[in-house]
């Protein structure tokens, strides 16, 4: 029940970022990838128009509970790739929106760190949730019976 | 919920290109296409907005009749001097001067926002003629009016940055900010989406 749960927030927010990033033009959300100055010119539109409707997948795959595992395990990888790339622009000082949510100003702070950090441990737990070899069931003792 | 706070509230009509000076405007009022450039005249980002953006904003979409550029005033209450060069801009633009005046605002905005010497930065691109008529029209309430509409309409539309553009073509309207305003390539891509 719990990882249903997790899972299913987990996925809910994924979604939702998706939603607003899909809402709005996708130059805005490609200004925001532009700006951790990380990425070749040439592949900041495609990430742009390819990346919420990827999320989107994601979220909706781990709502529904459909191929969790791998759904899982990819959201996981992305909010580890998202979350290093707003460790390192926090920590080389540039002030910059992390576009998580959108083209609504939300610069790279310490709250975003927690924020994405804990989603970050949210998206490993529904991953090893799901991966964790399903524990055997025990074994079922023969009634004694009474001669 | 700020975006859709944004969003709710440019889509109330009304607040158009009006208490604008002509003076202001780049561009013909009848192209399809409104950009509102919201700016303080102390911010850098302003500044490279004003320097590196806008002649290519004017040459592709004002100069070919695309589009009309709305210079808006917003200055922020931590600059101590933005509202002094806001005053003189608007009142430099009823003596046809607002493009020379904010650009040098914009050019020395380094140097007058540490030592407040806002005139002697105007006054260095103006005639004694319309020094004169600029420092007096500064000081007019209509001038003070129209840069208080600027502010009031900028935070009514949920505006807390400078600087921020708005996209207006009939009914729809498309506030953009942050870094893709200093991208011409992403910029220029986002207007001709609009203008399809």
């Amino acid at each position: 029940m719990v990882a249903v749960v997790l899972r299913v927030t987990l996925g809910a927010v994924f979604a939702y970022a998706a939603y607003l990033k899909l809402a709005a033009p996708w130059q805005l959300f490609a200004g925001t990838i532009a700006d951790y100055e990380l990425f070749p010119s040439w592949s900041i539109a495609p990430l742009a128009r390819f990346l919420p409707g990827f999320e989107l997948v994601l979220g909706l795959l781990l709502i529904a509970g459909l191929w969790t595992r791998y759904a899982g395990a990819l959201t996981a990888l992305l909010m580890g790739a998202f979350f290093a790339l707003m460790v390192r622009s926090y920590a080389l000082g540039m002030e910059i929106d992390c576009g998580c949510f959108g083209p609504d100003g939300d610069p790279i702070s310490w709250r975003t760190l927690v924020r994405d950090g804990a989603l970050l441990l949210l998206a490993i737990g529904v991953t090893w949730m799901y991966w964790k070899p399903r524990r055997a069931a025990a074994p079922v003792e023969e009634p004694k019976v009474a001669v | 919920m700020k975006l859709f706070a944004l969003t709710m509230a440019l889509a109330l009509p009304a607040l158009a290109a009006q208490e604008v000076h002509p003076g202001k405007i780049q561009g013909n009022t009848a192209a399809p296409l409104r950009i509102e450039i919201f700016s303080d005249f102390e911010c850098p980002h302003c500044k490279s907005l004003h320097d590196e953006i806008l002649p290519q904003l004017i040459r592709d979409y004002a100069n070919t009749g695309k589009a009309y550029i709305v210079p808006r005033e917003f200055p922020l209450q931590g600059h101590r001097y933005s509202r002094e060069a806001a005053s003189y801009a608007v009142a430099a633009a009823r003596v046809g001067k607002y493009p020379a005046v904010a650009s040098a605002l914009f050019r020395n905005n380094a140097s007058w926002g540490t030592t407040g010497k806002v005139w002697e930065t105007v006054a260095a691109v103006l005639s004694p003629a319309d020094q004169a008529k600029v420092q007096a029209l500064a000081k007019d309430a209509a001038v003070q009016k129209e840069i208080q509409y600027d502010v009031n309409y900028g935070m009514g539309a949920g505006l807390d940055r400078t600087p921020t553009v708005i996209l207006t073509r009939g009914a729809r309207r498309q506030p953009v900010t942050g870094s893709i305003l200093l991208r011409y390539e992403l910029l220029k891509s986002l207007i001709d989406d609009y203008l399809k």
